[in-house]
């Protein structure tokens, strides 16, 4: 499949706005959603619907700042991991202690705590996705046709390290969802 | 306006349909508006009641409720609450008057079905009676009625689903769509009061509860997330009350009563629950255990205690739902209540504490959703529509990975039509087929989820565990229906799976039924296949003159005189005193089809081209350019779907 930003007709970039975005979204299905086109051909029908669902695919993974960064990483022709770097220790040593914070709220049923730790987690991703917006900018444009970017390029790593914390954050907030949902 | 006139020829007319647990609703759209047509019973609301007569004839609405009491294992209310679901739910171990009949085998166990004494009949029979009914009064007012949009709750599952659509074909309704009720409401708001914004749905009805966040904006209606139970309602408030009436009465354990008690007990519950709207206590006069009459108090405060954990339950849903949508209560533009059970005081206050904010109602909660539902019928029965509805995937879709747990390919509200794609491997030596189990559900363990399709890839080469690679691709299209696909990487071996859920009925047995309903069977099967046909080649007909006549630039040399040839041969085809079959018909609907495929994905990357118009000329550029190359995607494509 095409890449999500080409297949929505966007440049590419990790500072999307969500706006921008779901605005796209609702132009390109107007145009190609099956439900627009219900009275057509077979034919026309299903190419509507092959499009519209590429749209909405490409939607799902640019909405999400994970997957986003993945597709930048990949119209630049290097791995969204680190080859040969482990992952920064500190940050191991941090995370695991924060899941035993957050098991100790489960086993209380501390819904104070619990949205402490949420919004402490919340505020982070939210600073990550900054830096990874700023380690992304002096990777892009993507020139046509250039060599790839060299996986040893500094901005690279540093972007690599970002999205590494990022989805460490995220399967901690994810655990945070669930939790709530048991309480 | 203008005066109906009898016209043979008159345009079949689409119609919404809201098939509910206590009453159904069938609207159309006249003159731009919704409209409810006046059923059998003389109103709009049809109970959703059905009768089983002595002599096999089959009553439905007001005039099977009052059999509710004097024949109540006969009599079935609440259906909806037994779609798609087997002997074993816990559906059927609550208060209620229904007699089930006892599984003879393991394959009688996937459907409940009611035992009438002398026979027994499935959820989707009775529906379909409902539907049947609904179909007449709408064809007794309209003349001629085209396909139907039917609301299902959005929290339905895909077994639900199913069986919602094998009513539908049982009662000779073509379907269009299953449309999310929430999401129906939301557009009869939206059409009605033109105004934009983000929206929570709360839907209790009487026997299921939705809740969807919903943006409107330049009339595409995006659902952000939905969530919901499909066993919670005002039915739910009804037995609450009944249990203790039926204690009062002498009935120690309420689900001993004989089954006449229980549905005398019901039915005063129901009518108790409605009147403490208005007032803050009744008084219920009933027959006591043994002899006698005894008269019981109910207090508003007493009801609103006992329906206080069935609101938690739904507030806990709305709370999720608003967090799958990246929102906050203080974020939304307005609350909208639907669903009968909303007229209960305490379920209105309940909804103003969860949001923070006062809910709307101005549109009859017992309608709207009939009233989405045809609108939605009628723009889909044009192309020129102005508002698109962006639906989501109520549930999430995955794949049972070793050890039994889930492996979540498309999660939950997730926009569709949308595609996914995961790959797995081997964990054996020499291991040449892949079992794979679809599941939809959010539970870990594939157990606790529903299950949708076991299917097995054969023929793969023997390789060592973990070198051999599986590509699993999940396909929803616009009617949430799954296709999956599953493909061997090294060899390229694949195949690919209609994901129907098996939730008991097989296609033979809903044939079975459709031929068994028709008097000369086999026969009226042919001639209805052959007036599809000719709808269908009718419309494509007209799709492709149309098509010709905008875009005849974009074919390729030699396309078109294939085309126009083929599309001669068509309409002879479908000429009144034409000779041919259904068979034929459909041969030449299929030629065309695939003479204008390379065309029509030409056509719509100028669709896809004008929609960016003066948005983003740098990437529009690229996109067109990339489009040229849209035979060779096609080419592609079909290959890999051969």
């Amino acid at each position: 499949m095409a890449n999500p930003f080409e297949t929505l007709g966007l440049v590419p970039t990790f500072a999307l706005e969500a706006a921008v975005l779901e605005q796209r979204q609702r132009d390109l299905n107007r145009a190609l959603h099956p439900d627009r086109h219900a009275q057509k051909s077979a034919a026309e029908r299903r190419v509507a619907l092959s499009r519209s669902m590429d749209v909405n695919q490409a939607y799902r993974s640019l909405r999400d700042p994970t997957s986003r960064a993945e597709a930048l990483f990949e119209l630049l022709g290097v791995d969204s991991l680190a080859e040969r770097t482990a992952t920064d220790p500190t940050l191991l040593g941090e995370m695991l202690e924060q899941r035993e914070l957050l098991d100790e709220v489960r086993r209380n049923k501390d819904a104070t705590r619990l949205a402490t730790l949420k919004a402490n987690m919340i505020a982070r991703e939210g600073e990550l996705v900054t830096e990874l917006g700023s380690a992304f900018d002096p990777l892009l444009p993507v020139g046509t046709g250039a060599v790839p970017t060299s996986s040893r390029d500094p901005h690279v790593l540093s972007a690599q390290r970002l999205l590494t914390e990022l989805r460490y954050v995220r399967r901690f907030t994810e655990e945070v969802a669930a939790i709530e949902d048991e309480l | 306006m203008l005066l109906d006139i009898f016209d043979p020829k008159a345009a079949p007319k689409p119609i919404g349909i809201d098939l509910g647990t206590t009453h159904s609703v069938v609207a159309h759209v006249r003159d731009g508006r919704p409209v409810a047509i006046t059923t059998c019973d003389g109103g709009p609301l049809l109970p959703s009641v059905v009768h089983y007569g002595d002599h096999g004839q089959v009553l439905v609405g007001r005039t099977a409720e009052s059999y509710r009491e004097r024949d109540p294992e006969r009599t079935i209310a609440s259906v909806k609450r037994f779609m798609g679901r087997g002997a074993g739910d816990a559906q059927l171990q609550a208060l209620g008057t229904y007699k089930f009949a006892v599984p003879r085998s393991v394959e009688e166990a996937k459907v409940v079905q009611f035992d009438l004494g002398t026979e027994s009949r499935s959820a989707v029979e009775v529906s379909a009676e409902i539907l049947k009914s609904l179909k007449q009064s709408a064809t007794e007012q309209l003349r001629s009625v085209g396909g139907a949009v039917i609301t299902v709750p959005a929290y339905f599952d895909d077994a639900q689903r199913q069986a919602t659509r094998d009513a539908a074909r049982l009662a000779g309704i073509d379907v269009l769509r299953l449309l999310n009720e929430p999401t129906a409401a939301a557009l009869a708001y939206g059409l009605e009061t033109k105004s934009s914004g983000t929206f929570a749905i709360y839907d209790l009805g009487g026997g299921t509860f939705d809740i969807t966040i919903l943006h409107l904006e330049d009339g595409v209606f995006q659902v952000k997330s939905t969530g919901g139970d499909s066993a919670l309602g005002g039915d739910d408030m009804d037995r609450a009350i009944a249990e203790t009436l039926l204690r009062g009465m002498g009935f120690d354990v309420p689900a001993q009563a004989p089954k006449a008690v229980i549905g005398l007990v019901l039915a005063a519950a129901r009518e108790a629950k409605h009147r403490l709207t208005d007032v803050e206590r009744v008084v219920v006069e009933l027959p006591k255990n043994g002899g006698g009459d005894v008269s019981l108090n109910i207090e508003r405060s007493e009801f609103e205690a006992w329906i206080a954990p069935l609101l938690e339950r739904t507030g806990r849903a709305a709370r999720r739902a608003l967090r799958d949508a990246g929102l906050v209560a203080a974020g939304l533009d307005g609350v909208i209540l639907v669903g009968g059970a909303t007229r209960v005081p305490r379920v209105r206050s309940y909804v103003g504490e969860l949001f923070g904010r006062e809910p709307l109602s101005d549109i009859d909660p017992d309608l709207v959703v009939a009233y989405g539902a045809a609108l939605q019928a009628d723009q889909l029965g044009r192309d020129s529509g102005e508002t698109l509805l962006l639906d989501v995937l109520p549930l999430s879709l995955g794949v049972e990975t070793m050890g039994g747990a889930v492996d979540r390919i498309l999660p939950r509200n997730t926009t569709i039509p949308v595609g996914a794609k995961a790959t797995f491997t081997t964990y054996a030596d020499n291991q040449t087929g892949f079992e794979l189990h679809i599941v939809q559900g959010e539970r870990d363990l594939a157990r606790d989820c529903r299950s949708l399709a076991h299917f097995t890839l054969k023929g793969i080469p023997p390789l060592p565990a973990g070198h051999a690679r599986l590509e699993v691709s999940f396909h929803v299209d616009e009617n949430s229906l799954l296709k999956v696909k599953a493909r061997e990487l090294g060899t390229g071996v694949e195949q690919e799976v209609e994901v129907k859920p098996s939730y008991g009925l097989s296609d033979e047995q809903v044939e079975q039924m459709l031929i068994d309903a028709l008097d000369h069977g086999e026969e009226d099967f042919e001639l209805r296949r052959l007036a599809e046909g000719r709808v269908e080649a009718a419309r494509v007909i007209a799709a492709t003159n149309k098509a010709l006549g905008a875009d005849a630039d974009l074919l390729a040399a030699g396309e078109e005189v294939e085309i126009r040839r083929t599309l001669t041969l068509l309409d002879q085809a479908i000429l009144p005193n034409s000779p041919a079959t259904a068979s034929r018909i459909q041969a030449l609907t299929q030629t065309l089809d695939d003479l204008t495929h390379a065309w029509a994905g030409r056509r719509m990357d100028r669709a896809f081209a004008s929609a960016l118009a003066g948005q983003d000329l740098t990437s529009v550029a690229s996109r067109v350019e990339h489009a040229r190359g849209v035979d060779a995607h096609l080419e592609e494509h079909k290959k890999s779907s051969a």
